[in-house]
């Protein structure tokens, strides 16, 4: 009796730590959801642009999500991480804002750890050392293949993807 | 006066080909129009022949560009400057990347930690080995930041930061970023916006054609120290290094999706992280990359199956 209860209670803990690991996110296009991580899978149901979802486990190109009252598997790439909405910047900063002001020991955190910025990179004078030390860790052809095969991996023959088709043909020069 | 140096510009934008030509179009544009306004005072009305004036960059570089009256509308290429058309070759790619890159190791050294930068080498060079690109010599480094980015210079030189790579999980992400970034070098962007920088430097400069040594004509065409760093690429340019990354890491036999689980952890930084302001401002939105690739990727990675290594991938102490 008790070696049972001992690996149940075991499972009963593991079951709780997956179920409460829950992290938002939104839903970057109209979507299927999938009984299993895989589009040949029962249809599950289905999400739209937009939608906030729970993302409660990923496997491979796919993360199990909960949306409303259904759960099911969808594609990684359509779901971003993180409560900030659809768009990039526009949410998101409001999100940060608002947490910067909120939590005043999160800004000296981030505030001790500086990135770069245009100046130090417009400053910057070359340094000779720093490049002979990085052209002397060049390896050959022959050490990375060695590298790779010492963890089993093969080069494999995936197909480039295609380009994307011109989504406005209005005005090509306005890139930048 | 005005239409014949929109031809001469449509011309040179016609000849220089492709991509580069029409990304290009509104720069050339604004720097005609700077060059208009300039000499506007001077200029002869727009029927007349150009006197030949020295000293007035248009009207310089126009007869710099056809010394016989007849053929006005023709350029001689080879008087326009430093490599403006074809390619660079090999060699010039090389020291421009050598030179871009010691200056941004002049801003951020290596990481002291031979072990690392050797790993991140022999990895990287695995993924390059897929990319078909097999004249350049690659190098990989850590840089010493907590910053979170990543930098790829011509000619095969790759860095990623301190504060990106402590973010990783396993090899597999690592291959993705560095994919990303070596997908830049095999479709030579950098080089692409060097063109044509210094195409529209050509239109002022062509015709002082000083003796200059050459590695201040290098430093000439890339700017202040390390700033074409900062200045970044266009957002098509970054969506394409996505798309073409993803499929060099699978090549190399690790799974497809270590690049999207390194941009959906950025995704979910806060929009006000100062490691993150340099990688926002140079690249679209980690969501909207995802979005992008998503619609590129669809259902044609299903079938990859590739590998995570986890178990090897070396921590930074």
């Amino acid at each position: 009796m008790k070696t049972f209860l001992i690996p149940a209670a075991a499972l009963m803990l593991c079951v709780t730590a997956a179920s409460a690991w829950a992290a938002p996110g939104t839903v970057l296009r109209n979507e299927k959801l999938y009984s299993q991580p895989s589009a040949n899978a029962k249809l599950a149901g289905t999400v739209a642009k937009g939608a906030s979802v729970n993302i409660h486990a990923k496997q491979g190109g796919w993360l199990r999500v909960t949306s409303g009252k259904t759960t099911g598997w969808i594609r990684l790439l359509s779901v971003r991480a993180g409560a900030g909405g659809l768009g990039g910047a526009g949410l998101g900063d409001v999100v940060g804002a608002a947490t910067t002001r909120s939590d005043p020991s999160r800004v000296v955190a981030v505030a001790g750890l500086r990135g770069l910025n245009d100046e130090d990179l417009k400053q910057a004078k070359f340094n000779a050392d720093e490049l002979g030390r990085l052209e002397a860790l060049k390896v050959t052809a022959s050490q990375a293949r060695s590298h790779a095969g010492q963890s089993g991996l093969v080069a494999v023959n995936v197909p480039a993807l295609p380009e994307p088709k011109p989504a406005q043909p209005a005005s090509s020069w306005e890139s930048n | 006066m005005k239409m014949k140096l929109i031809v001469l510009a449509v011309s040179l934008v016609a000849f220089s080909g492709g991509a580069a030509g029409i990304d290009f179009g509104k720069l050339l544009e604004e720097r005609i129009n700077q060059e208009l306004n300039k000499d506007k005072p001077k200029q002869p009305a727009p029927a007349e022949q150009p006197a030949p004036t020295p000293g007035q960059a248009p009207a310089a570089a126009q007869s710099a560009a056809a010394p016989p009256p007849p053929a006005k509308q023709k350029i001689d290429a080879r008087q326009l400057g430093f490599a403006l058309f074809g390619d660079y070759s090999l060699e010039e790619e090389t020291r421009i990347g050598r030179q871009i890159s010691g200056n941004l190791l002049g801003a951020v050294p290596l990481v002291r930690d031979d072990k690392l930068q050797r790993y991140v080498n022999l990895v990287g060079n695995w993924v390059a080995l897929q990319s078909g690109r097999k004249d350049v010599t690659w190098h990989f480094g850590v840089l010493d930041t907590e910053d979170i980015n990543a930098f790829a210079a011509p000619g095969g030189y790759i860095f990623v930061t301190k504060g990106l790579y402590r973010r990783l999980n396993n090899e597999a992400e690592l291959a993705g970023v560095l994919a990303h970034e070596i997908a830049h070098v095999t479709q030579k962007h950098h080089l692409k916006v060097l063109k044509q920088s210094s195409l529209i430097g050509a239109l002022g400069q062509a015709a002082s054609n000083k003796a200059k040594d050459s590695d201040q004509v290098v430093q000439n065409l890339i700017g202040n120290g390390a700033e074409i760093m900062a200045r970044g690429l266009d957002k098509n340019a970054e969506f394409q290094a996505d798309r073409v990354g993803i499929v060099y890491a699978a090549r190399a036999g690790y799974t497809p999706w270590g690049l999207p689980e390194v941009l959906q952890d950025m995704a979910g930084l806060p929009a006000k992280d100062s490691r993150t302001s340099l990688l926002l401002k140079t690249h679209p939105h980690p969501a909207d990359r995802l979005a992008a690739l998503g619609d590129a990727v669809g259902g044609r990675l299903d079938t990859v199956r590739g590998k995570e290594v986890a178990d090897r991938f070396y921590r930074i102490r």
